[in-house]
């Protein structure tokens, strides 16, 4: 899976840092010549919309990119719904479900992907596990090591929205929550909405802790939506060295 | 490999250790710092500032980390493993044990990989169709493992009960280490399993067990002789160095989890006597006199 010799594309402006390794070994930086953008964020914080808006430019564009979502490998699509529906899922193994989805997509789009160059754009990724695991009572050096095989990204997004507001953009938006969604699992109230506001605070409160250890590129999600596309836009052209996923220009050259 | 594990003198308690409850805590915790947990580290992957090693600080009961929302003080009944490769005879051993164990008076509950209610299925399927990496697999299998471990063991050991384990974390470290993923990576992941009161280890010769193995489906499966690793092109040899391989890893690791070595090339009967003999006096049963019912008898050459 991973490669040892150094690409021969031109190097990027950003090194690689190689805080999750393979399970082999680290990542070395430049282990592969594509770019990593992801989106972070709590339930409602409009980081979705955003990735999708970039989405749609950077393939108006012409733009080589792979689009990739949590939790949405078909490999454990029927064990999860399963678990869910009988509720046998514990913070344990609902952490692990969600960890061989991800290394099933991370061994067959994301890296490969990566290595062939391309532009991979994710809608939540492993932060997501430490922020919403963490919150389940999963200890944090358990997680961090369970992921460490995870590239790290050139971009992380992280669409800060204050509780209320999220938690006000999906109890409007959707007319029942369901159980593992509200955190339910975690008895920490027997209504739903109020349960769904404490587990949501709990991830808050773990998104903000990566913020400086890992990186993240802060974003107001209550800013109007055409604003918030343009910052990012802008973020992503000045860190990436886009021309290189446009395979027209680069035939051209 | 340069001593990457040194034998402690401590070791050969690790068992008694597990079981006894509080008093011993300091000098298990002293163990622990000095052994990560679960299959011995590379020495040069040791000592990188990697997630899942020092410092641990938990219940004796586990690797290393302590399983989300568990109280190991609950725990009174003994987890006996039995660990070794196809045609080691394990299956053989583990009914035998548990009409034995059953007839003394104790209550036992088992446990084998896939066969979670969560994922045992998907797991079968997954082989069946060989579309999965080796990463996924290994994690499917470890979400398997801490299912029955939270639905099955866990709840059994707190009843009281003994619980049989057909194969534990150390043949998935195993198979995960011989396919190239790293060994603290996966000692990490098993670092909130419970650590066994009991661990045997039926050792016999990979020739012995691949005419075993035939004998029972007159053909060798894909996984078994490990054709995902493409080893060789002929079936045979493709089986014996995939489970040398296996082999070797469970020789490390024997040393470091104080397996309880036996002769699986001996009859069933022999093999059967030295597992009732151990678990006796780990249960402090008085005689260990025992012939299998009519039911079992098949099982008994």
């Amino acid at each position: 899976m991973e490669t040892q010799e150094a690409p021969k594309q031109p190097p990027r402006a950003e090194p690689v840092k190689s805080t999750l390794p393979q399970p082999g070994r680290p990542v070395p930086s430049r282990a592969y010549p594509g770019a990593l953008i992801v989106v972070e964020g709590t339930d409602g914080s409009g980081k979705s919309t955003q990735l999708y808006l970039l989405k749609r430019w950077l393939e108006i564009g012409g733009y080589r990119l792979h689009f990739t979502e949590w939790n949405s490998s078909p490999l454990v699509k029927a064990a999860t719904r399963r678990g869910k529906q009988r509720r046998l899922l514990t913070p344990t193994t609902f952490s692990l479900l969600h960890a061989a989805d991800f290394a099933d997509r991370c061994e067959r789009q994301i890296m490969p992907l990566l290595q062939g160059d391309y532009l991979v754009l994710a809608d939540r990724y492993v932060y997501t596990a430490f922020a919403r695991d963490g919150a389940r009572g999963c200890p944090q050096k358990w997680l961090r090591n369970l992921y460490r095989f995870a590239p790290v990204p050139d971009i992380t997004f992280y669409f800060r929205a204050p509780l209320e507001v999220a938690v006000h953009r999906i109890l409007s938006g959707r007319p029942k929550l369901k159980y593992y969604e509200a955190g339910m699992d975690l008895g920490l109230s027997y209504d739903r909405a109020e349960s769904f506001r404490l587990f949501q605070a709990r991830i808050l409160e773990g998104y903000d802790n990566m913020v400086e250890s890992d990186n993240f590129v802060v974003l107001d999600g209550t800013l109007p939506v055409n604003k918030l596309q343009k910052q990012m836009r802008d973020i992503v052209a000045s860190k990436i060295d886009l021309k290189r996923f446009a395979p027209r220009a680069a035939e051209a050259e | 490999m340069p001593d990457p594990e040194k034998p402690e003198p401590e070791k050969p308690e690790l068992e008694k250790l597990a079981k006894a409850k509080s008093e011993k805590d300091r000098a298990e915790k002293l163990e622990k710092e000095k052994s990560p947990p679960a299959a011995e580290p590379q020495p040069t992957l040791a000592a990188k500032p990697g997630a899942a090693q020092p410092e641990e600080d938990s219940s004796q009961s586990f690797f290393g980390e302590p399983l989300v929302g568990f109280d190991p003080n609950e725990i009174s009944g003994s987890l006996i493993v039995i660990e070794g490769m196809d045609g080691s005879g394990r299956s053989t051993q583990i009914s035998l044990l548990q009409e034995w164990l059953e007839s003394e008076g104790f209550s036992v509950q088992t446990s084998g990989l896939r066969r979670s209610n969560l994922v045992g299925r998907d797991i079968d399927e997954l082989l069946a169709k060989n579309a999965v990496t080796r990463l996924t697999l290994a994690l499917m299998y470890s979400t398997d493992f801490f299912d029955q471990v939270e639905h099955r063991i866990v709840p059994a050991l707190k009843s009281g009960a003994v619980v049989l384990a057909d194969r534990y974390v150390f043949t998935l470290i195993a198979r995960g280490v011989v396919r190239g993923i790293n060994r603290d990576y996966l000692a990490g992941l098993y670092a909130m399993a419970l650590r066994p009161h009991q661990t045997f280890w039926l050792n016999v010769r990979p020739e012995t067990a691949f005419g075993r193995e035939f004998r029972k489906a007159q053909a060798i499966s894909y996984w078994e002789a490990g054709r995902d690793m493409s080893l060789s092109h002929d079936l045979y040899w493709s089986f014996i160095r995939y489970q040398t391989m296996i082999k070797r890893e469970f020789e490390a690791m024997a040393k470091k989890h104080s397996f309880v070595e036996l002769d699986g090339e001996a009859s069933v009967p022999t093999v059967n006597k030295l597992l009732r003999q151990r678990i006796a006096e780990h249960l402090g049963i008085r005689g260990t006199k025992y012939a299998p019912s009519s039911a079992l008898a098949h099982l008994w050459r």
